[in-house]
């Protein structure tokens, strides 16, 4: 403690030097936090499914391509399946391109039995089951527009050549995605034509440990056929969707990396400019009596004080942020899911200290390993 | 009796290798400066008055022959022992006063003491009678670009006698001042010299500092050249070394 007094004075000795390096390092801490974190909204999603005993069956060629909507009926004989639902996307915009949200059509009857995590009410059930143009709506996506139970509201269709109207009956909440909404597949056959196929069909289990069984009887039922089918338990389905995020995840967390490094190199040529600038007072403490590795603990503890308050500062900024995302979630959508995570927070405080340590070891050493009189000499 | 020596430099020569050049800062010097002399080493650029200074402070080590300061050997000490010898036993003053820019004159005085034991109201007090004793208790919380050359020369020789040192090695510590303010170092390294019994050793190119010094010893070319009395000291009693 008798030290901290030089240190801090030396810190400093030139307030804007050390006011800039603290700000550099704590937007690159601040960068990289958020970017790191943003994979979290996969961990999170795909959390929220690992214990789910629904199955997701589509055209093993592709989402793009549809099934035979008379595979319901031969998946219905499967053992341990509890409910079946049938699923179209829809894909309709509402009001202007950038107010979509994600919309899809599914069959009414077991609607509450497939998702009992959805928070349904009875009552909306009762309603979706009776109004053929009934719908409901993800929290987010009422809190966002502004609708209510009662409303109606038009889909501009997108994949179909036209629109539909609905009438909203009620909300999905709980494990529901908040943005979803969700209308009677029947109102798109007959709008459509009747066409006869579907994109997906869920299909809900007793047991999880039911899950693998039956994914297995439901596509061997469908080898061989005109549309041979793949089933995948709802972690999976789930997780390849974000599979086709992995790299954009990867890309965020590489250039967390970069950033972090880049302003890693800013720092260390400061605090050597910092440390050269006082070659000779390292000097005449050395000739005072100061030890060498006091000097380099003095020198050292004034670069990790600046990358640690660097840190703090930038992780306390992210947290903000992305608190601030979770509260706004109306708008950010899935990434209203993104939190920073203990093991980022760590990891952000971790790099602080080595960005505060490793930018002074090298001229720090440099500097009292020098000769004092040689020291003394080239300033004097 | 025999007389104890504050300063023992036996046949010392200290050569420096400077790209293929071998350049001979001091060929066989030997000098003997008793306990509480005040005394000053002179000569021309490049004589190898600085030299035999970095080697009494521990700072520079003899390529041969032996240093002894305060009846300890160093010659053979390492860095890590020489830092704490330093801090223990040898007071610097520097010709550029070598304050730190960033502390007070209070806090630059008390930086030796931060290498001590002493609590926080020790080294107060130990830094308020350093100041004191060089007349500048009032300037305490100036910073060294608030005072005047000559006052900064005091502060660091404050800083030079707060850990009560057995040595005081002064490089040139007029070198940087007017008239005036070169009069008031050296009549106060005197009264150091005279009421702390101080053995203090001066480094210098001021014809002036003969009139404060008790002996002065003329080096040429890194060899010992003369021995003289200052006009303030006693007679030397024999003809080379010693004082």
């Amino acid at each position: 403690m008798k030290y901290a007094a030089l240190i801090f004075k030396n810190l400093f000795r030139s307030k804007r030097r050390t006011l800039l390096t603290v700000v550099s390092i704590a937007v690159s801490l601040f960068i990289f936090s958020v970017l790191v974190s943003i994979p979290t909204v996969a961990d999170q999603i795909l959390g929220d499914s690992a214990s789910s005993t629904r199955i997701a069956t589509h055209n093993k060629a592709g989402l793009a391509y549809p099934v035979p909507i008379a595979y319901v009926q031969r998946i219905r004989t499967v053992p341990h399946v509890d409910a079946i639902v049938a699923e179209s996307w829809f894909g309709g915009v509402y009001h202007e391109v950038s107010d979509q949200f994600p919309n899809l059509a599914v069959d009414p009857d077991q609607v509450d039995i497939m998702w009992s995590d959805w928070n349904i009410s009875k009552e909306s059930v009762d309603q979706f089951k009776k109004i053929r143009t009934a719908c409901l709506i993800g929290v987010d996506t009422a809190k966002r527009f502004n609708l209510h139970v009662g409303q109606q509201i038009m889909l501009r269709g997108t994949l179909y050549p036209f629109n539909v109207t609905l009438d909203i009956v009620g909300t999905v909440s709980g494990k529901a995605p908040p943005s979803f909404l969700i209308f009677r597949r029947d109102y798109l056959e007959e709008a459509a034509g009747q066409p006869g196929f579907v994109d997906n069909i869920w299909v809900k289990v007793d047991r999880p440990e039911n899950v693998a069984s039956a994914i297995a009887a439901i596509d061997a039922g469908f080898a061989n056929s005109s549309a041979e089918t793949i089933s995948e338990s709802e972690a999976t389905f789930l997780g390849n969707f974000m599979e086709s995020y992995r790299t954009f995840f990867r890309m965020a967390e590489l250039l967390g990396f970069i950033v972090v490094l880049t302003i890693g190199l800013v720092a260390a040529n400061t605090a050597a400019m910092s440390i050269r600038e006082r070659r000779n007072e390292i000097a005449v403490m050395r000739s005072i009596g100061f030890p060498s590795r006091t000097i380099l603990s003095l020198l050292i503890s004034e670069s990790l004080l600046i990358g640690v308050t660097g840190g703090l500062i930038g992780c306390a900024a992210a947290y903000g942020l992305l608190k601030a995302f979770s509260l706004g979630n109306i708008v950010m959508g899935p990434f209203s899911l993104v939190r920073m995570p203990p093991s980022v927070l760590a990891g952000a405080i971790g790099i602080s200290i080595l960005i505060g340590f490793c930018s002074a070891i090298v001229p720090a050493t440099s500097a009292v390993r020098r000769n004092i009189v040689d020291a003394l000499r080239m300033v004097a | 009796m025999e007389t104890k020596y504050a300063i023992d430099f036996q046949h010392v020569r200290r050569l420096y290798k400077r790209d293929e050049f071998e350049v001979r800062a001091l060929d066989d010097v030997t000098i003997q400066v008793p306990e509480g002399r005040f005394v000053a080493i002179m000569g021309p650029s490049g004589s190898g008055k600085t030299t035999i200074l970095n080697l009494i402070a521990g700072i520079d080590h003899p390529t041969s022959g032996r240093v002894a300061v305060g009846g300890e050997e160093i010659t053979g000490m390492k860095e890590r022992e020489l830092a704490g010898w330093r801090a223990r036993h040898i007071g610097l003053v520097f010709q550029f006063y070598n304050l730190i820019p960033v502390l007070t004159a209070f806090e630059n005085v008390e930086l030796p003491l931060l290498l001590t034991s002493l609590s926080k109201t020790e080294r107060r007090d130990h830094v308020e009678a350093a100041l004191k004793a060089v007349g500048l208790a009032d300037r305490s919380d100036h910073y060294p670009r608030q005072l005047s050359g000559g006052q900064e020369q005091r502060v660091a020789i404050a800083r030079a006698i707060v850990t009560d040192p057995t040595i005081i090695v002064a490089d040139e510590p007029t070198g940087d001042l007017d008239a005036k303010s070169a009069e008031e170092i050296l009549n106060l390294l005197v009264d150091l010299n005279r009421q702390f019994h101080k053995t203090i050793v001066m480094v210098t190119h001021d014809p002036r500092a003969e009139r404060y010094v008790d002996t002065v010893y003329r080096l040429d070319k890194g060899v010992l050249a003369g021995v003289e009395t200052g006009k303030r000291g006693a007679p030397v009693e024999a003809a080379g070394a010693h004082a």
